[in-house]
């Protein structure tokens, strides 16, 4: 599990089992304003600017070809054979397995533990996603090494990089939240002092998904900016505290100034949970679902039910089970 | 209700005004009217003819004045100003407004400087205005306000997407939920009040949302509705011939600018000099020892464009807070083509592969980054075309081109790799055994 794939391996998935009907509508809707890119030698994506009239042209190239990787753009545009005339992009946030900035496994490269807990952060942007921010027609995308969420609603998707970026950094909880708040817009008032973790709502409230996240899978190796190894060993002794939610009590245990540092070096962590790059890019390029990911032979593929998905399950193509059998 | 339009200038009260009450003929007639107002205003100062504005377009520049002396001038006196806040000058006030809006529109590019301290004054205008307000008559003024600007009784937050764009305001100060910005009050409680526990609802919405951030909703679409105004104002004007009066204004305003930003621009302690390479953050120097592809455009075009150009002319732009043009401080754009440029395209040459073999078109976007428009090279006859790009913050950094970002000891203290130019340059020259190649050579040369 998880080797690369042969040519022969190669020819074989796209030859005997892929279909050209397990590429997604989302994908096939407006295929011929899409630009794709292909990888041949495992060198990156090197064969740009492609495009499809159709499904059929595209079926056709990658059963001749078999090509290493195979990618579509996030980008509509009216002239997609030189990027040009740009209409819209998907919003996409990428959460690799393998850059996860805290995971149990410590795994060299990805693993069942690290794919897990890449699922479950997923969970929990794609709750903020419809939740807070009330976003529609959302997929997730198992990429081989993570999750993929692409986002077409057409609500966001002329929105430039910087707005991208402040979603970004919503979803991901990567703003250290604020604790003043002013009861009102005189000047010269005291503020009210107010924890993230006090108030059940908007930004604080993911802010606090997040932390309760990252505090739960530190293995006390992480390196965490403003955090030495004795808050973080204090941290980890305490963290049962919040199992139960008892924030109060663990912000007690840790003190407020250790805590306030704490605070910082979550947020700033957090920024990690998520490819920024990705999310802020508008001419990117994302592995096409469907498509082998030859580095690991595992196929990137659209989760529907993502509460009964298991990537060993559903995404090992045939000729992996029959290198086993061998 | 006057007030309203006095806040806001897009109101629909405040576009009638303007439609009956102004005539372009009347701008540079002394208004007695307008003089007894502001001669009557409390605490206005009148002891110098030269601070009362006795014509509707005096009184245009004076707007964007104020906002430039407040914010720079050591000795600026609020009560020179104090007619701004007067609520009895409205009418000649949304007249002014909508003469210094043409007039820049006209004249002037929507990144251009003029626009950017109209846009900018007007926010401060709002705020201040509202703060001179009694708390009840605040509270009132806000909800007629946010009414006039928001129709509906919840927007969604992605109807303020150039809000966030323009970073005018941030996602997580706002309460969203279903993808709603939550402002009123009944509907906080009906949605929140199973959630908050131990504490009085009521009291959670008044700390969490309450009027300030109505406030800022207010001030900030105010200042984009501006924005908007003076682009329309600016591509109608490639098709209509402007009235002369404007162009008149817009050049006194320009000219005032100019004066008043030359003065204030010398005062900051960070002198600009010759660029002292030992002191580059680490970014920098990775950017300037070539970047391969994937980072490589942005390194070049967004971060190191606008980190040389401001830390060669202008180092001291956070500490100032005033908006410059590169021919503020290099007129004939000698350095800008013989000290800047040259690291540029240098180091755009060490990039995998070369940055202008693969993407020549990237030279263009250099030059528009430096405020010259989309150009090959920058010309005076263009500045302004765009925006002189500021360095990119360690934050956008980190989200941009992470891969850039090695913090040594020094980017702790600092959020902008300008900002930690300027100290390690500070650091070096408190040292005489480290002092720069510039400083070195300035002992035994003079320069030419």
């Amino acid at each position: 599990m998880f080797e690369a794939a042969s040519l022969e391996e190669r020819k074989r998935y796209y030859r005997e089992e892929w279909k050209v009907d397990d590429l997604p509508e989302f994908i096939t809707e407006e295929l011929n304003k899409r630009e794709f890119g292909f990888d041949h030698l495992g060198k990156g994506p090197n064969d740009r600017y492609k495009i499809f009239k159709n499904k059929d042209q595209l079926r056709k190239f990658l059963r001749y070809r078999s090509p290493f990787a195979a990618y579509c753009s996030v980008a509509f545009y009216n002239k997609p054979w030189k990027r040009g005339d740009w209409q819209k992009s998907e919003l996409v946030f990428d959460v690799d397995a393998k850059d996860l900035p805290v995971r149990s496994c410590n795994c060299e490269g990805v693993c069942e533990i690290c794919l897990n807990e890449a699922l479950l952060i997923v969970k929990d942007i794609l709750d903020t996603l419809k939740g807070d921010l009330g976003l529609k027609n959302i997929h997730v995308i198992y990429s081989g090494r993570g999750y993929h969420i692409r986002v077409l609603d057409p609500e966001i998707m002329q929105f430039d990089s910087d707005v991208r970026a402040q979603v970004l950094k919503y979803v991901s909880g990567a703003e250290n939240p604020k604790n003043k708040y002013f009861l009102g817009p005189e000047q010269g008032q005291k503020p009210y002092e107010l924890e993230h973790f006090t108030i059940p709502l908007g930004y604080p409230s993911v802010f606090t998904s997040r932390m309760k996240y990252v505090i739960l899978h530190l293995t006390g190796e992480e390196s965490i900016e403003n955090v030495n190894p004795r808050l973080l060993k204090d941290v980890i002794k305490n963290r049962h505290l919040l199992e139960e939610d008892q924030w109060g009590l663990f912000k007690n245990k840790i003190g407020p100034i250790r805590y306030k540092k704490l605070v910082e070096g979550i947020s700033k962590l957090n920024m990690g949970l998520i490819d920024a790059k990705v999310s802020i890019d508008l001419k990117r390029i994302l592995r096409l679902p469907s498509s082998l990911h030859s580095k690991v032979s595992m196929r990137c593929m659209e989760v529907q039910n993502l509460e009964k998905f298991d990537p060993i399950k559903k995404a090992v193509p045939k000729f992996v089970l029959e290198r086993k059998e061998v | 209700m006057v007030l309203l339009s006095f806040l806001n200038p897009f109101s629909e009260e405040a576009e009638q005004i303007v439609r009956e009450k102004s005539s372009l003929e009347e701008l540079f007639n002394k208004n007695k009217d307008l003089i007894d107002i502001i001669a009557h205003t409390n605490s206005q100062n009148i002891s110098n003819d030269e601070l009362i504005p006795h014509t509707l377009a005096e009184l245009a520049v004076k707007r964007l004045e104020w906002f430039v002396r407040k914010k720079n001038d050591k000795k600026y006196d609020h009560n020179d100003y104090s007619f701004l806040m007067n609520p009895d000058m409205a009418i000649y006030d949304i007249i002014s407004f909508y003469i210094a809006a043409q007039s820049i529109g006209i004249r002037f590019n929507p990144n251009s400087r003029e626009s950017r301290v109209f846009i900018e004054s007007q926010g401060q205008l709002v705020q201040e205005r509202l703060e001179k307000l009694s708390t009840s008559l605040r509270k009132e003024v806000v909800a007629k306000l946010l009414n006039q600007l928001i129709p509906l009784d919840n927007i969604s937050w992605t109807s303020l997407g150039e809000l966030f764009g323009s970073r005018k305001i941030n996602l997580t100060d706002l309460i969203i939920d279903q993808g709603e910005v939550i402002l009123d009050k009944e509907d906080f409680i009906y949605r929140f009040s199973d959630k908050i526990i131990g504490r009085v609802p009521e009291k959670m919405y008044d700390i969490l949302i309450g009027d300030q951030i109505k406030e800022l909703i207010i001030n900030r679409m105010i200042m984009q509705n501006t924005e908007n105004y003076l682009l329309k104002v600016h591509e109608m004007a490639s098709n209509i011939e402007a009235h002369p009066s404007l162009i008149v204004i817009a050049d006194e305003i320009s000219k005032m600018l100019k004066e008043r930003t030359s003065i204030f621009s010398g005062s900051g302690d960070i002198q600009a000099s010759k660029l002292v390479g030992e002191a580059f953050p680490p970014c920098i120097k990775n950017t300037i020892d070539g970047v391969s592809s994937g980072n490589r455009n942005d390194a070049i075009v967004l971060l190191l464009t606008s980190f040389i150009s401001y830390a060669r002319l202008y180092p001291s732009v956070f500490k100032n807070e005033t908006n410059l043009k590169i021919s503020d401080l290099d007129k004939g754009l000698k350095i800008t083509n013989n000290e800047i440029l040259p690291v540029i395209y240098e180091a755009a040459g060490r990039c995998t592969p070369p940055l202008f073999e693969d993407d020549p078109q990237e030279k263009l976007n250099i030059t528009a980054k430096l405020g010259f428009g989309v150009h090959r090279v920058p010309d005076l006859n263009n500045e302004g075309e765009s925006k002189w790009y500021t360095p990119m913050s360690c934050e956008k950094i980190k989200i941009h081109l992470p891969v850039l970002c090695k913090p040594d000891k020094d980017c702790k203290k600092i959020s902008n790799p300008l900002s930690y130019y300027n100290r390690r340059k500070w650091i070096m020259n408190q040292s005489p055994d480290s002092k720069s190649p510039e400083e070195k050579d300035k002992s035994t040369k003079k320069e030419d």
